[in-house]
């Protein structure tokens, strides 16, 4: 793991007219590491991702990647910065096929005649060799609709279609086996295993601390818009995260 | 065993659903011609009527299976057809216009007419169903206002050829842009950014504006290009007649609507089949035309489209429900207390209709009117 963090959030505050979703909350996630947030309902995990994405942007606070200070002011921005998201909603065409879905905003064109049209058998190409080469997961039709995949290969054709882009470093990924049975949740799971050694940063968000004690390296929980911990998960325990997400140790 | 077999055949099927549909029917409809008045519904010229008649429909239904496809409906194109070509016929007659340019000018006029439609829909966020339905209010207003009850006639022979004229030996001049219209649109659907962000508007707006693409803009090219090919079609039917008048095109909307609809395109957005809209218009036109030549009065059409476009909406919805067996069919549907319930609403109001015509008919008197 580096010394310096690849993205750094420092006293971030979000409010959203009187309400306060994120009270000075720092962050610090690093290359090759899977860092998760955990926290209740209404901790802010998904504001605080939104600023990091340039969703939302803060009312407070400053953000640096690789210790340069970066602002966006939408989730464009952020994604030409090197940060996108993996949303829980997938945001995928489910008419489309995935070759489509992987390129859609940002489609490959050829010239015929003059006129630029979209190159469909390219993309289809390439979509196979992402999936094959970064994620090792091989579809077995390329041409069906995404509705007709599987929960896992539609996660799979979302997280394709942000590591396409050779700049990316950062990926958050919002609740991506909150619909997923068990195998299609252990899939996903060594798909971030992948991506993590594969050098980039992984910000997952999850419910289930199963699977953040699986495949993250550290832990930050949010409690009521604060970080409330940042724990090694080596050195913690589910009981630890636990107390801290239901704030059972300060009550005790 | 066959269980296993079936499941893969109909996803195999499924996205050639679309087309599968109109196609029996259109079978259906040659079967039965076959039978009912083979002499009269097979002959060459007939053939050519039916064409020349949907050809007319091919360019609008290309132009709404992306507005439909985008999640929209575009109720006005009956107007924008009557008013682009009345303002054309008026530049032509009353101007002194030459035919090539008053003709580019309806179309363009149709374009601008669409433009209003879209932003409308997008700047004000006025309901398309809404909006469209007032703006073809508005329209057709103008073209009565401007028209006055008159009807412009016989044009020059660049319109009529546009309208009515024959490549000898071969199809209609109308038939061949309707097909190219067509074609075009395939390749604007599959091949295109428009094509491409339609559907994915369709599918899921929040998705594709995530992903930067503009919707509202997107949304407003389907309609412009709706409002260009309902010009286009003005043109056509202006050209077809030698003719135009402020009512004329008053079944453009719904007839255009349901051959996309037949066609596959779903109105929940997302899947759009141009091979099935141009299927749509064929079938609509054949089963007019088979409605003519069995001699059965003309308002007996309008029963017809009705009823073709509740059935093939009911049977997509059916077919593309994916947990068939879970319903149990309509009997069984019938023996839930709710179905029970609505039985006997429906048996009251029956019930209550015919006793009020019995009441009616005890009662009755001389029909002669008083006064």
């Amino acid at each position: 793991m580096a010394d310096t963090p690849l993205v750094q959030m420092r006293g971030i505050t979000k409010r959203f007219g009187g309400v306060t979703a994120l009270q000075n909350v720092d962050l610090n996630a690093y290359a090759g590491e899977v860092l998760a947030i955990v926290g209740d309902n209404g901790a802010g995990k998904s504001t605080l991702i939104k600023v990091l994405t340039g969703v939302y942007q803060p009312t407070e606070g400053e953000m640096y990647l690789d210790g340069n200070r970066i602002e966006f002011s939408n989730h464009a921005e952020a994604i030409e910065a090197g940060i996108d998201a993996v949303y829980q909603t997938l945001a995928l065409a489910d008419h489309l096929d995935p070759a489509a879905n992987m390129f859609l905003g940002n489609e490959l064109t050829k010239s015929v005649l003059g006129f630029e049209i979209l190159d469909n058998k390219r993309m289809r190409s390439e979509t196979e060799r992402v999936l094959m080469e970064r994620l090792g997961v091989k579809l077995k039709s390329l041409d069906a609709p995404t509705e007709s995949l599987s929960g896992g290969q539609r996660q799979a054709v979302a997280i394709a279609r942000a590591v396409y882009s050779e700049g990316l470093r950062v990926l958050v990924m919002d609740e991506p086996t909150a619909a997923l049975g068990p195998q299609e949740t252990a899939r996903t799971l060594k798909l971030i295993q992948t991506l993590k050694a594969q050098g980039l940063a992984v910000i997952l968000i999850s419910h289930s601390l199963d699977d953040v004690f699986e495949v993250s390296d550290r832990v930050h929980v949010q409690r009521r818009g604060q970080c409330v911990g940042v724990v090694r998960t080596a050195d913690s325990s589910t009981q630890e995260v636990l107390g801290l997400i239901v704030g059972a140790e300060e009550a005790a | 065993m066959n269980a296993v077999t079936a499941k893969p055949m109909t996803e195999r099927l499924e996205p050639y659903i679309a087309i599968i549909g109109p196609m029996v029917m259109i079978l259906a409809i040659l079967l039965f011609m076959g039978v009912a008045e083979p002499a009269r519904y097979f002959r060459a010229t007939n053939l050519n009527l039916i064409l020349l008649d949907a050809a007319l429909y091919m360019p609008m239904a290309m132009a709404m299976t992306f507005v439909i496809t985008q999640r929209g409906i575009d109720l006005s194109i009956g107007s924008i057809a009557a008013l682009s070509s009345i303002l054309m016929a008026f530049l032509i007659k009353q101007y002194g216009f030459s035919v090539y340019i008053a003709v580019p000018i309806a179309i363009m006029l149709g374009a601008l007419m669409g433009l209003i439609n879209g932003l409308i829909i997008t700047r004000f966020n006025v309901p398309d169903l809404i909006g469209t339905l007032a703006m073809d209010l508005v329209y057709r207003g103008f073209a009565l206002v401007i028209a006055k009850g008159l009807v412009l006639a016989r044009f020059p022979d660049f319109l009529t050829e546009i309208g009515r004229g024959q490549i000898p030996g071969f199809i209609p001049i109308p038939v061949v842009i309707g097909i190219a219209t067509m074609i075009a649109g395939y390749i604007l659907l599959t091949r295109s950014y428009f094509g491409r962000y339609t559907i994915a508007i369709g599918s899921n707006p929040e998705a594709a504006e995530l992903t930067g693409i503009s919707v509202k803009r997107h949304k407003v090219y389907a309609y412009v290009l709706c409002g260009a090919a309902a010009a286009l079609a003005g043109v056509m039917l202006t050209g077809k007649l030698n003719a135009i008048q402020a009512t004329s095109a008053p079944y453009f909307n719904l007839h255009v609507i349901a051959a996309v609809v037949v066609g596959g395109t779903s109105l929940f957005g997302g899947r759009a089949s141009m091979l099935g809209s141009f299927a749509g218009v064929l079938l609509l036109s054949m089963m007019i035309n088979a409605l003519v030549t069995l001699r059965i009065e003309f308002f007996w059409q309008s029963v017809a489209s009705g009823v073709v476009i509740v059935s093939s909406v009911a049977l997509y919805t059916w077919m593309q429900k994916k947990d068939r067996d879970g319903a149990g069919g309509l009997l069984a549907g019938l023996q839930t207390p709710d179905g029970q319930k609505m039985l006997r609403f429906s048996a009251l109001l029956i019930g209550l209709l015919i006793g009020l015509l019995a009441i009616g008919g005890i009662f009755a008197g001389d029909p002669n009117p008083s006064g």
